[in-house]
């Protein structure tokens, strides 16, 4: 069973003679985002995001030595931690940020539970929310697209505390092309939608959850807005709901795996990350109900998974 | 049955003994205790009315809302202004909020005490670059708490991603200002 | 057993924090600056000291059906003693610790040595077991302040150690740091004292 539950791992392998492949069109998904935030954020984002992968990459490299175990970052798994966490921070960051993000992922989220495939939470989460508890100034000193980086707020923090779109805040289609303040991977939603569809075309993950977890939200904010689809518009494509809910909730390692299960999951994230976008001290909710719904999965697991052929129902 | 009397009365002695200890220690230590509580009250509220030399505490004829209480300040016995505590409703909690105000209505200090706000965020409203807004200004204002730019003097800057923690010390401010301009200034 | 054996066994080879894993709460709460954490492992000890010591004087007045609430009024006694005590000569100390001075109480090392330890001895090896068991708590309680002090504030007891270059990560000093900082260094302990363990 247990051989059974550990074949995919994080993020998103299927089994071990794919792992690699599947690691490069998570890679090509998000390159459009990625480019996307380099042709924003500029040298930056280019700068930032390297740091992040090769920090990523040589942490992988470096514990497994000490550990005595049999380096595994050939299958490209680091790489697409370090490349989603470059996307969770913001331009303005300075350079430790990434390094020490990569190494917390890495180093004692990954690893020290066991490596690919054992870790309980998604990495990349993990640390950025350890870089927001940690360094909460510079990790939320967003700065507006283009090359002077002048500070701004992000569009979630527009709607935050109010039940419609304020005057002054950036538009719809800004939001969906990614014209906002953000961090680097959270300001296109069109573009990261593309690298979610290409993923479900490659099958590489299914689109049950990004669906569900998007729609709840969308339910969420249309009721919590009294019927106002530009405030519904707003919540489902600003902030980080759609890297989120596309490349992190769908993490094979940290999420059920049964059907049902992955069901319950999608609409924990959606109904926690409204409750805290709306009722919370903080603007952004993704990242916290991910990682809540991460711790409980082995939970939901347990609740979901089918009977096995000929097990007797206990209390029957 | 007698065994059960005989348990009984062991532990009777065993708890008379640790009651007398304690009667003891406590007799020794209460009056020490008591003095460092009014020393650090005192110790508070000098820094919030620093032209004071005496401080002796208001009886107010009925406690409303979120005040707590008052003391007045006094130099060569002339009074030059109050100090009133408050505690109003924040995000996590009650925050403790002390207000010193000149005689003639200019807030002269304002001080966050105890208070459980989220950490990083809401316990910003202790640092002085919150709470200077209030310095000097004038006690007949009613203080507004804007998340935007403030363009006058009654208008206060939330601390961004804390507007209830900001809205508490406002009001906080306010409930004191108003006991001065109702009651404390007429006395 | 030789008393230096009884003293060494408590500071390290049986460390109630890294070996023992008791007394997890004010661990991992009241740790949040050395200071805290000295203050804490130094108010438990003496009450350990003290119960310990009445405890293995008046051992054979007790029953055994009663020891248990017989321990915890001994116990209780002390604990509310040093809290007095705190509160009239170091009030500030008594402020930051707060609740967590009163559930010393409550503290599982310090049930578990009179059980297991001044329940069954003579005074002398009692006190030297609760001044050991104290101490070890008190030294892993202060590693661990240290160390999220350290990276949290950029300070140890209060004094800078890591100048401006460093952003100290305030993760250290909130809660979840403690868990961290606390599973890193059972791992760095058990790492160090792997062999030395084995060949006792």
């Amino acid at each position: 069973m247990v051989e059974k539950l550990t074949v995919s791992s994080s993020p998103h392998i299927l089994s071990k003679n794919s792992t690699s492949k599947i690691m490069l069109d998570v890679v090509i998904a998000l390159l459009p985002a990625t480019l996307a935030a380099f042709y924003y954020f500029r040298m930056n984002a280019v700068i930032l995001t390297v740091l992040a992968v090769v920090s990523a990459v040589a942490c992988e490299w470096g514990i497994q030595k000490i550990r005595n175990k049999k380096s595994t970052i050939g299958d490209f798994s680091a790489v697409i931690t370090g490349l989603l966490l470059a996307l969770n921070i913001p331009a303005s960051a300075p350079w430790w940020i990434p390094i020490v993000g990569s190494a917390f992922a890495i180093i004692i989220v990954k690893q020290l539970f066991g490596g690919i495939g054992q870790n309980f939470m998604n990495p990349a989460l993990a640390a950025r929310i350890m870089l927001t508890i940690s360094w909460t100034d510079p990790m939320t000193k967003w700065v507006k697209p283009g090359v002077d980086a002048v500070s701004t707020a992000t569009p979630l923090s527009y709607v935050k505390g109010v039940t419609a779109v304020p005057e002054g805040a950036p538009s719809i289609f800004d939001t969906l092309i990614g014209n906002i303040g953000g961090s680097m991977g959270e300001t296109s939603a069109l573009l990261l939608i593309l690298g979610g569809v290409y993923l479900v075309y490659r099958g590489v993950i299914s689109p049950r959850v990004p669906l569900i977890y998007v729609g709840t939200v969308a339910v969420l904010s249309f009721i919590y807005g009294g019927f106002d689809v530009n405030f519904m518009l707003y919540h489902v494509l600003s902030g980080g709901l759609m890297l989120g809910a596309i490349y992190m909730a769908t993490d094979y390692a940290s999420s059920p795996v049964t059907k049902k299960g992955k069901i319950i999951f999608a609409l924990g994230c959606g109904i926690i990350t409204a409750a805290i976008r709306f009722y919370g001290a903080y603007a952004e909710g993704v990242g916290f109900s991910i990682l809540l719904m991460n711790v409980a999965s082995p939970l939901i697991e347990k609740y979901t998974s089918p009977r096995v052929f000929g097990e007797v129902k206990q209390n029957a | 049955m007698r065994d059960i009397i005989r348990l009984g009365l062991i532990l009777l002695l065993i708890t008379s003994i640790a009651a007398f200890v304690l009667g003891m220690t406590n007799d020794f230590t209460k009056v020490i205790i008591q003095e460092r509580a009014e020393q650090a009250n005192v110790e508070a509220i000098q820094a919030l009315l620093t032209d004071a030399e005496d401080f002796n505490k208001v009886e107010l004829d009925s406690i409303e809302g979120i005040i707590v209480e008052s003391y007045e300040g006094t130099k060569n016995g002339v009074i030059v202004g109050y100090t009133v505590k408050t505690k109003p409703q924040g995000y996590g909690g009650t925050v403790e909020v002390l207000v010193g105000m000149t005689i003639d209505g200019k807030i002269s200090g304002v001080k966050v005490g105890e208070h459980t706000e989220t950490p990083g965020l809401g316990s910003k409203i202790a640092d002085a670059s919150f709470i200077d807004q209030y310095l000097d200004k004038a006690t007949n204002l009613v203080f507004l708490v804007r998340k935007d730019n403030v363009t006058s003097d009654e208008e206060i800057q939330a601390i961004s991603g804390a507007t209830i923690s900001s809205e508490a010390v406002t009001d906080g401010v306010n409930a004191a200002t108003q006991l001065f301009e109702d009651v404390l200034k007429n006395r | 057993m030789k008393i230096g054996r009884i003293f060494t066994k408590g500071l390290i080879f049986d460390n109630p924090i890294f070996v023992q894993l008791l007394g997890m709460c004010p661990t991992l709460a009241v740790t949040n600056s050395a200071q805290n954490a000295l203050g804490m492992g130094l108010a438990t000890t003496a009450v350990l000291i003290g119960s310990n010591a009445v405890i293995s004087l008046i051992k054979n007045l007790i029953p055994s059906k009663i020891r248990i609430p017989a321990f915890v009024v001994v116990i209780a006694t002390f604990v509310t003693m040093i809290g007095m005590l705190m509160k009239a000569y170091l009030p500030d100390l008594d402020k930051a610790l707060g609740l967590f001075i009163p559930l010393i109480v409550v503290n599982c090392l310090i049930l578990a040595r009179a059980e297991s330890f001044a329940s069954k001895q003579t005074i002398f090896p009692s006190v030297v077991d609760g001044v050991g068991m104290g101490l070890g708590f008190t030294l892993g309680l202060t590693i661990l302040g240290a160390v999220r002090e350290l990276f949290g504030l950029g300070t140890v007891f209060g004094v800078t150690i890591l100048g401006d270059f460093f952003q100290p990560a305030s993760i250290m000093t909130l809660p979840p740091g403690a868990f961290l900082a606390l599973g890193l260094l059972l791992a760095l302990f058990n790492k160090l004292t792997a062999k030395g363990l084995n060949e006792l």
